[in-house]
């Protein structure tokens, strides 16, 4: 009896240090009594039980889609957006483990973190979007369309989204004190997790442009092109940059005590910024080819042609210029906007790609819902607040001194 | 959509190569624009990670150790920013030599003011007391207990382990230009040994100037007496 309430205090002690931040569980829920947790608790009160209509009821009851628009922006945004936005992951995994520049170790985890959720929720958008999700295994275990490209992304996306698992996995061992073998083998396995990340990550980033390619009549010329695949991975490396960019700064703001002081942002953001102005400057030329090659020049002077050149201006030529003179004169200020303003710009390439410019000509044009919207909003919101549980509680943002070099 | 007959396919392809040109012609000046540095001199605190493990292996000038990493005061104290606004703070080869073994440092507690200039911690040698100056302004954050407990740390590793204070230097960048880093800062500690030698009396008894080691405390075997204001003199106290 004694040692059963010994036990019991010996867990419920473990469960305070890891789950409740070493408080009390009064004090822990006190502490969530924020402006920020309450605007959180309302977006998530309305959110969920949008998505339970949707399942309940059924695509038509909660969305604007058609036949002939039959994707919205649970495939433009959180699909096309998350993953690209997640590109983070494998080109910071593979500045650091493949090409050496060890410099950049300090940011990799908090990168794979954002990676990781980033798809997990591409994938919950998914099977919001998809009519029978429960039908989803079927390509996956003994229906292959191996002629598909959508084949070719699921698979890929379900693959990387199990290899960001793996690389996430340590800093999960290495928080419960678990598990050390387990750990020692993932850590080296990295190499080998990051050849695997780049390897699908080029496969499908640019796969998901070449899903367009199969509605050629459907988009606007200045938006389709043969290139879109190149696109969207070249686009999708920038975005990836960025956002490392974006997120680091919001974190070493946000989570000040659980940040490596030893580390010094400023170089790092800055080496990020030379890289993600050369990307944007070739993307650029990129863009120009595929004018050229459709020869639509004339289409540039029409209400939607402004448009192309907003975005391809505005979010791609301006943000490289930026990058380079913000780097070359070390504002750090400057490539944080920037990097932001390109996040955003990414966001309306996809919503251009997949909304906008799909079915441009057709009346009355897809508008989403408001639970479409609602709904997006709330993936995006519990990807935040688990990103802010795991790294306010797993050695994210800071190395633990008994694992200090041994990753 | 205009139409790909023959010649409109060839102006395009025309075009394509134009845009492929001029793409690697601009790539070169734009990729020396991104890569390059608008103020090199101004921004030693930006060096990658792997170069500052190489500085903080330090050099041999005459016979003292110079850090590349710091920046150097001419009373023979350094500072080395942090980066995030804080400075770490800590005496020179020169300075410990100078006095040689020491009984305490004393260290101003933390929360104090110290101005670059004025006097910031003292040395406490034989029942003598000599007093260095602060490199920078800022307050204390921070005081080393590894140097409190043993001064064999400052003494051993003074640009490492033998740090003294941490500062929160907001004027940090402003001092700087006051400081001596890199060429200057070697032409500097040289032109001090050299001071040193001039003091120096043939019956001294040290091999100095054969090129020999110098003893732990330079200042007592140049004059037993006055060490301490030999010391203040090259201390500038």
């Amino acid at each position: 009896m004694r040692s059963a309430a010994h036990t019991l205090t010996a867990q419920s002690s473990w469960f305070n240090e890891k789950v409740l931040l070493g408080l009390t569980p009064k004090t822990y829920v006190r502490s969530l009594l924020t402006p920020g947790n309450l605007v959180a608790g309302l977006i998530l009160a309305i959110g969920i039980p949008v998505i339970v209509y949707r399942f309940v009821y059924g695509l038509g009851a909660a969305t604007n889609l058609t036949q002939e628009t039959p994707w919205g922006i649970w495939i433009g945004f959180d699909m096309l957006c998350g993953v690209a936005l997640a590109a983070g992951g494998f080109t910071l995994a593979s500045t650091v483990y493949i090409f050496g520049l060890k410099d950049y170790h300090a940011i990799v985890r908090p990168a794979i973190l954002t990676a990781f959720l980033g798809y997990l929720f591409a994938v919950l958008g998914l099977l919001c979007d998809l009519g029978r999700p429960w039908n989803l295994p079927i390509p996956m275990i003994y229906s292959f369309g191996t002629t598909s490209v959508m084949f070719e992304v699921g698979w890929c996306v379900m693959l990387y989204t199990t290899v960001l698992f793996l690389e996430f996995s340590p800093a999960a061992l290495e928080w419960l004190g678990i598990g050390e073998k387990l750990r020692q083998m993932l850590v080296k396995a990295t190499i080998g997790l990051t050849v695997a990340a780049v390897l699908l990550s080029t496969l499908h980033q640019s796969s998901l442009g070449a899903l367009f390619l199969l509605a050629p009549t459907k988009i606007h010329p200045l938006w389709y092109s043969p290139f879109i695949p190149v696109y969207f991975y070249i686009s999708a490396i920038a975005a990836g940059l960025s956002m490392v960019i974006v997120e680091s700064a919001l974190s070493h703001r946000a989570f000040q005590e659980r940040v490596d002081h030893h580390v010094d942002m400023a170089p790092l953001t800055v080496g990020l910024a030379r890289a993600a102005s050369v990307v944007l400057f070739s993307y650029c030329f990129l863009k120009l080819q595929g004018i050229a090659d459709g020869g639509h020049w004339a289409l540039l002077l029409t209400p939607m042609g402004y448009w192309y050149l907003f975005e391809v201006l505005g979010f791609a030529a301006v943000p490289s210029l930026l990058f380079a003179h913000g780097a070359r004169t070390r504002n750090v200020r400057l490539v944080r906007w920037t990097a932001a303003w390109t996040v955003l710009g990414v966001i309306v390439n996809r919503l251009n790609v997949s909304v906008v410019a799909m079915n441009w000509d057709l009346v009355p044009h897809y508008v989403p819902s408001w639970m479409e919207v609602m709904t997006s909003i709330t993936l995006v919101t519990m990807g935040v607040l688990i990103f802010r549980w795991i790294v306010n509680r797993m050695p994210i943002l800071r190395e633990l001194p008994q694992y200090r070099n041994a990753h | 959509m205009i139409p790909h007959d023959i010649l409109t396919l060839y102006t395009a392809k025309a075009v394509e190569y134009i845009f492929a040109l001029s793409f690697l012609f601009l790539f070169i000046p734009f990729w020396k624009y991104a890569m390059g540095e608008a103020h090199p001199a101004l921004q030693p605190a930006m060096q990658p990670a792997r170069q500052k493990i190489a500085d903080r292996v330090p050099d041999l000038v005459e016979w003292f150790r110079l850090a590349r990493d710091v920046a150097y005061h001419p009373g023979h104290a350094w500072a080395r920013a942090a980066g995030d606004g804080r400075v770490t703070v800590g005496l020179d080869d020169f300075a410990q030599k100078l006095v040689g073994p020491m009984k305490a440092i004393e260290l101003p507690p933390v929360g104090t003011r110290l101005a670059a200039g004025e006097p910031a911690w003292r040395l406490r040698v034989d029942g003598k007391a000599v007093d260095m100056i602060s490199p920078v302004d800022g307050v204390v954050t921070e005081v080393n207990p590894a140097v409190l407990a043993s001064t064999d740390v400052a003494r051993h590793d003074p640009y490492g382990e033998g740090w003294l204070l941490k500062l929160d230097a907001p004027r940090f960048e402003a001092n700087r230009r006051g400081l001596l880093t890199g060429k200057l800062a070697r032409t500097w500690l040289e032109e001090a040994t050299n001071a040193l030698r001039l003091r120096m009396a043939p019956d001294l008894g040290l091999a100095l100037q054969d090129g020999g080691m110098p003893v732990d405390g330079i200042a007592h075997a140049l004059d037993e007496e006055h060490w301490d204001e030999v010391a203040r003199e090259f201390l500038l106290s």
